[in-house]
Parts: C-alpha cells; structure tokens; sequence
C-alpha cells in the first residue's frame, strides 16, 4: 500500500508566510467592519440625529448664545456617551461570538497569530467608532450651523429695528453669539471622544479574551469605565468623610493603580463650553491614549496566546 | 522517503477540570502517521479523542506531553498552519458574509491577493457548485451549501493537508457520496487527507489506512484489507449461475477437508445505494 | 518570556504588568490633569453636597463624565421647577448644576435671579401662604439669593453679570444702596464692565449715608472727563448732591435740573 501512496504525484509546498503581516491585520479589521455595519448598528446614528435636532427646537426663554451653548453641550455630551458605549457593546461582541460560532476556530487554524487577530478586530471597531463621530460630528455641525445663522439673522434684524445700538455694539451682539456657534476647536473635543472610546474598546477586548459572554464583558466593561470616572471624585468624597481609614484610602489607591483614568478624557466638556485648546495637552492625551492600548494589547495577548478551543 | 504529513509521537493530552485536582485524559499517549498522498481515517466513538488529536494538529491546542508536527513542522508553527486546510463538522462561517466574500476573506488571510485570489475563488466555486448562490450571504445557506463553501475554504490557499472533521455527519445520502467523491478526487489531485469520523461504513470506503482510537489510546492501525478482512474466509460473486454449476460447487467444498460453505444467498445492495441510484433516477427523469 | 509564561499562574503576570502599569502612568495622568484643571479643559470634582443631592441617574451619568450633559438636562429640570414655583427643588438642583458646572456663570446668574429675584417676587403674590410666611420666605429667599452670589462671585471673582445680578437683589429687594454702590464699584475695575457701571457707581454711593461726598467726587469726575457723560440721571445725582453738600455756587456744574421721565421735577 506505501508502494502506491509513494507513487501518487503530491502537491507543492505551500508559500512562505510572513511571521507577521500587517495585511492579516487589515483583512479581520475590514471583515468586523463589515460585520457592524451589517449588524445594523449605523441606526443608532438616526436616534443621535433626533437628539440634535430636538435640542436644536428647545423653546426655553433664552439669549441666543444660551441657547447654542445648549445645544453645543446636548449633542457633544451624546455624542460621547454614544462613543464609549458603542466601543463597548460592539467589542464585547465580536471575541465570544466568535468563540461560540466556532468560527475562531476556522480563522486561527490558517495561518493567522493570535496578536493578528486581536489587533484586527480592535482597528475594525476603531473604524466603525472613527467613522460614526465625524458622521456625528458632520450632523452636530449642520445643526449649530443652522442655528447660529438663524440666531445672528434674528438678532441683527431685532437690533436694527431698536436702533438706539451702533455698528460697534452690532458687532459685538454678534460675537458674541458666534463664541458659542460653529467653531474648528470643537474638532478636538471630537477626538477627545474617540481618544476615550478608544481605551475602553481595548479594555472591553481585554475583559473578553477571559469573559464567559458577552452579557459579562459588557457589564464588567461598564463598571471599570464608571470607576475609571470616578477617581478624583471618590478620593474628594470619601477621604473627607474617612479621613483615617487606612484601609478606604488603601483601596481607592488600588483602584486608580489598576483601573485606567477616564476622567482625564472628558476634556472634550471645556472645549465645548469654549476654552482655549492647549495642542500639546491634546498630544500628550493621544500619546497616553496610545500607550494604554498597547498595554491592554499585551495584556489580551497573554491571557489569549494560549487560550484552548 | 518523503516526510509523513502528519506526525504524532507520544502525544499526552490532559485537562483540568475547574480549580479542583480532578483531571481527565482526553490523549493517552498517542502516536501515529499520515503518509503524505494518503487518505488517513482517525475513527472511533464520541469522546474518544479525536477532536482533541486533530485540535493539537492544527495547533488550537497545545499538548501536555509529546508532540505533534505537519510536514516536519511544529504543529503549532504559523508555517505548518499554512499547508492545512480545515473542514470542522459544522462549518461555522460570518453569516453576514456572502459565499465568495468567504473565500475571498479566508484567502486574504493565506496570503493571496488580486488576480490570483479571484481566480481561485471563482475556480472553487465551480467546484463546489455555488456559483449562482456565490453572492448570498452565508445566513441564507442550507446545511449542505455550507458544507460546501467550507469544502471551499478549506482549499483556497491549495494545502498539501486536508483535515475533514466528520464531514459526511448530518448530510443526506446524495450528499454524503458526493462528499466521499471529493475525498478520493482530492486523493487523486495529490492532498493528503485526514480524517476524522465515527460513521465507520462511509470511511471504508475512501481511506487508504486507518487508526482506531478508544479512550484517547490507539487499539488498532493499518489498511483496510488488514484491518477487516478475516482472513481465513473467501467471498465469490456469481452472476448467472445455473443450479448444476451450484451442485458442483458444493460438491468441490464437501470434498474439500476443512472448508465449509458458511453463507448462500442472493446478493443485497446497501439502502444508501438504493437511495442514491432512485435519487438519481428521479433527478434524470426530471431533465427528460 | 516561555518561561514566565510556562511557570508563572497567568492571572499574576496579569496584575503584575497592571500594576506596574498604574504605577508608571499615576504620576503622568496626575501631571496632565492638573494642566486640564488649570486650562479649565477640565472641570474639578462635584463638591460633596452636590454628590449627596444628585438622583441616581445623575451621579451615574456624571460618573460617565457626561456632567454637561446632565448640567443641560437638570437646567431644563430646573425651568420645569420654575414654572411650577417649586422654589426649594430648584434651589436642590441649581446646587447640582453649579456643582457640575461651577465655571459656567450662566447657570450662576440664573440661580441667584430664580432665588434673589424670582422666589422673592412670589412670595409677594402668593395669597396661598399667611403674610407672616411670606414675610418671613421673602427674607430667606433673599439672604439665600446673596449667599449664593458671594459663592458664585468666589468662584467667578471677574464676573460683572453675577456682580450685576447680585446688585439688583440688594437694589430691588434689600434697598440697601450702600451694597450695590460696592458691587458696582467691584464691577467699573472688570474687563467686560458695562459703560454706565461707573455712573451707577456713583449713584448709589450717593444715596449710603455717609458717603455723599465721596459720590459727589466721582461723579463730577465723570462729569468732567467727557461730555458724553452729560446724561440726565448724572446731572440730576450731581445737583441734588450740590444741594446736600452745600457746594458753594460758583463750583457748581452749569446744567439745570434735567427732565427724567417718572421723575417729579425740582
């Protein structure tokens, strides 16, 4: 039998791979690109849509400026919920839905590292994430737009009726109201919520090379992000009320060792309210935000390099 | 001497069960080789090991003792992974893929790209016969269209190994011989093919050598004719035969010291190949 | 790196590689905070009775650092409060807002103009309550309006509208001229003040006892340094404090009593 097996004609080795390669990396990211939009989760832009346009309509008696302000802080505030929220369900998804369709099993047995695959399911929710605040950020800006062209019609045409102000005063009514309207800093705050969707993503992926589901993930994910957020306000809170409680002290310590500080990424609230934005601040965030999804990279990587199917 | 495809020495597969010392062994020991060419059957019962064996080949697992290697590689070396193509039982693809969005996914991951990866993909589905449901998405397949669209994958980046896990599990008849077909088609083309199955008659039919593996240990190994012909018993088939020519023969075997005639009797086709050749009648009658 | 990743139990090297992490970033993320905080990019903690007061949902929410947000969605709260008079929930989450918010002095005028002037204002309407009550809520709403413009004013010293507002508490409600003549000579020293801010100055200093000279001064100050400045209410305090000063004739300004509408001629 070995005589006539040894006479079969066989195949040619297959072709070198690459140890590691960044196209790999791109293929899992464009395919879980796919696979969100697929799964509908764009609409979600619609209902953020509604929230602008009806914070747009709110009909409190106020000064024009007031009133962009509103809407400035309405839409950007969304916007940001909508960011890390996203980043988080989305992400919580994609490693145990693989792992219970099995079709993990079909990708890492081509010749896939598992570093590959982790990065390339966290730049496709990166993209999706990326993608739905400009497209946010394009549907809040048509709006303040609107708005504040509406606003400056309305109060040109007021003051030129009174006609007690002079063209000084005009300017400055005017000002004072486009301070508040459509501004190119306002980009930075939109960064600000992708810096920050960005290092929950990478926690979410993290927490789900070990979670049990889904339902897990998202959960844990939420609470470290809410712990993230309260740092600074639980040691101003609590250490005034325990002031020698070694052990309330040694704990909130242990918490901000280990768990990521997302306050620091909600500068995107001062830039709406309209304070100067400092570019080496905003540097200095993106490198921060860098390191952190590096380092929960590495740290999915070890609790899944050798995880067993 | 061409290296073996597969080769498995020594293999020890154990797993923990919680955080308890209690353990189970899944591979106790195991060794074994697929000859590159060959259609090599690793059969046995449900919770024999098999799963267990293929996983450590294809490197989602690691072994606790003793190694497992492909072509001379480490099982689990992103190179070895390169010459495997992997049918699981149930293929479980992205149901928001289409068919050729599939391939072209599972191709981009072996390293083809542009003209090459298009030839391929159409090239495959001609073979499988999914043309024309090509730009479906996966949710909308039947268990046989996945069948075979995984059939597909498993060879777009042309493997030298094929690793099939209960392929034929869960598909009708028709199905299942057009699935032994492929085997032996592959076979000829030059894959080696290795595969897993607890249906034991449909792996008769296709494999060159088989392992038997019970409580992760292998009982038996060899080829067919080895393994379950016994040995001291001739089977003859006769077509036509008058009852003189009948008389003869059992008057030869009578006066014959030692041979007894054990069985007579008119011939039987199998059920399957009763339903294959009605299914194909039908299917003919219906071109007519 | 095999042998740590063979040897050491997973979840250790886990905590392992956190914690070094945490240590090496604490100090970092310690330093950025402090040049967000002073760049007002970002806003300090709620104060601890704002944490108490706040719902449920809105520590949540602020703990998911949506605090402008939930800023924008308790100020509509607080109109709904507004029109239903409920002037101690609104005082509740005004507290909240401001707490949240504590650099935005929009919110802080409207708290001391709902409490100082609004509240008050109600409590001179609502036949609901007994004269005594009203007399007594008029007061306390009154002294709360002041007490949270000295609070704003400590956390916006530069603001003229929270000084301006705070001015007509004392002005419409307290009549106590002395304090808005204070507040207004704060305001005249502020970039952004108002150009009759240094006038009002000078009017209400005119009518604190005591200090009529010292208001007389700056008004003919005023009177001097531009013509444009020749307005009727100046021209009016200035001859009314000639008259009280006994100003000898010869130094007094030129202009007759003006025409003020509303107010009887001399």
């Amino acid at each position: 039998m070995s005589e006539e097996i040894a006479e079969r004609k066989l195949r040619a080795p297959a072709k070198a791979v690459k140890s590691f390669s960044l196209l790999r990396v791109w293929t899992i990211a464009t395919s879980t690109v796919t696979q969100l939009v697929r799964m509908k989760t764009f609409y979600f832009l619609l209902a953020f849509a509604v929230v602008v346009i009806a914070a747009g309509n709110f009909n409190i008696p106020s000064t024009p400026a007031k009133e962009l302000s509103m809407i400035k802080k309405v839409s950007f505030g969304s916007m940001d919920l909508f960011a890390w929220l996203f980043a988080i369900v989305s992400t919580a998804l994609l490693i145990p839905r693989d792992l219970e369709d099995r079709t993990l099993y079909t990708i890492l047995s081509k010749p896939v590292r598992r570093i590959e695959y982790l990065l390339g399911k966290l730049c496709g929710v990166l993209v999706v994430v990326g993608v739905s605040l400009l497209a946010m950020w394009a549907i809040c800006s048509l709006v303040i737009f609107s708005r504040e062209s509406l606003y400056v019609a309305d109060e040109m045409a007021l003051i030129q009726e009174d006609g007690r102000y002079g063209a000084e005063e005009v300017e400055a009514q005017i000002a004072l109201i486009r301070e508040q309207g459509l501004r190119p800093e306002l980009g930075f705050a939109v960064l600000a919520s992708f810096f920050k969707a960005a290092v929950i993503a990478s926690v979410t992926i993290f927490i789900s090379t070990f979670a049990s589901s889904s339902l897990f993930t998202i959960i844990t994910s939420v609470l470290v992000f809410l712990i993230g957020h309260a740092h600074s306000m639980a040691a101003n809170f609590w250490l005034q009320e325990t002031e020698n409680n070694l052990f309330v002290q040694l704990l909130l310590k242990l918490f901000k060792i280990l768990i990521p500080n997302f306050q620091i990424f909600s500068f995107s609230e001062g830039i709406v309210q309209g304070e100067a934005v400092v570019a080496a601040l905003v540097g200095q965030m993106g490198a921060l935000t860098v390191g952190y999804i590096v380092v929960f990279l590495f740290l999915s990587l070890l609790t899944f390099v050798d995880k067993e199917f | 001497m061409s290296v073996p495809a597969v080769e498995v020495k020594n293999l020890t597969k154990v797993f923990r069960t919680g955080f308890s010392k209690d353990y189970v062994v899944a591979v106790d020991n195991l060794s074994f080789e697929v000859e590159a060419g060959e259609v090599y059957g690793l059969i046995g019962p449900n919770g024999s090991g098999k799963s267990t064996t293929m996983k450590v080949v294809l490197g989602l697992m690691a072994a606790s003792k003793g190694e497992a290697k492909v072509f001379g590689l480490e099982s689990g070396a992103i190179q070895a992974r390169n010459e495997i193509g992997f049918l699981p039982e149930n293929p479980y693809f992205y149901k928001h893929l289409s068919g050729v969005e599939t391939l072209r996914f599972y191709g981009k991951l072996c390293g083809l790209r542009g003209s090459e990866l298009k030839d391929r993909t159409v090239e495959l589905l001609q073979m499988v016969g999914l043309e024309e449901a090509a730009k479906r998405r996966l949710a909308g397949y039947s268990k046989g269209m996945l069948q075979r669209i995984g059939l597909a994958q498993t060879l777009i980046q042309n493997p030298r190994l094929v690793i099939l896990d209960e392929p034929t599990a869960g598909v009708d008849p028709v199905g299942s011989r057009q699935i032994r077909d492929l085997i032996l088609k592959l076979r000829d083309d030059g894959y080696t093919v290795f595969l897993c199955s607890h249906l034991l008659e449909q792996v008769q039919e296709v494999c060159d050598r088989v392992g038997i593996i019970f409580k992760g240990r292998m009982r038996r190994e060899g080829t067919l004719n080895d393994l379950i012909s016994i040995e001291d018993q001739t089977s003859l088939t006769l077509e036509g035969a008058s009852p003189e020519l009948l008389g003869k023969i059992h008057e030869l075997v009578a006066s014959e010291k030692g041979t007894t005639i054990i069985d007579e009797g008119n011939s039987r086709t199998t059920l399957e190949r009763l339903f294959i050749n009605i299914a194909e009648q039908k299917t003919e009658d219906t071109d007519q | 790196m095999n042998f740590l990743l063979q040897k050491v139990p997973r979840f250790v090297l886990v905590i392992v590689v956190l914690v070094v992490f945490g240590l090496i970033r604490s100090p970092i993320e310690d330093h950025i905070r402090d040049r967000l905080v002073k760049a007002n990019l970002l806003l300090p903690p709620p104060g601890k009775t704002a944490m108490e007061q706040m719902s449920q949902s809105a520590l949540i929410g602020t703990l998911g650092g949506l605090r402008s947000l939930v800023s924008t969605y308790l100020v509509l709260e607080a109109f709904q409060h507004f029109s239903d008079k409920n002037w101690d929930e609104l005082h509740r989450t005004y507290n909240i807002i401001t707490s949240l918010e504590p650099n935005d002095e929009t919110n802080w005028v409207s708290f001391i103009w709902h409490i100082g002037i609004n509240a008050t204002a109600n409590m001179q309407v609502d036949e609901s309550l007994p004269q005594f009550e009203r007399d007594r809520r008029f007061k306390e709403y009154a002294f709360e309006g002041i007490e949270i413009g000295e609070r704003a004013m400590e956390q916006l010293p530069d603001s003229v509208k929270i000084k301006t507002q705070l001015a007509e508490i004392y002005r419409v409600k307290l009549d106590d001229k002395c304090a808005v003549a204070k507040l207004y000579g704060e305001v005249r020293d502020l970039d952004g003040a108002p150009a009759y801010a240094d006038r009002f100055y000078g009017y209400f200093l005119a009518e604190c006892p005591g200090r009529e000279r010292e208001a007389y001064e700056h008004l003919i100050e005023l009177y001097h340094e531009n013509e444009q400045n020749h307005l009727p209410s100046l021209i009016a305090t200035v001859k009314d404090l000639e008259k009280t000063l006994e100003i000898p004739l010869i130094q007094r300004i030129p202009d007759p009593y003006p025409d003020i509408p509303g107010r009887p001629p001399k």
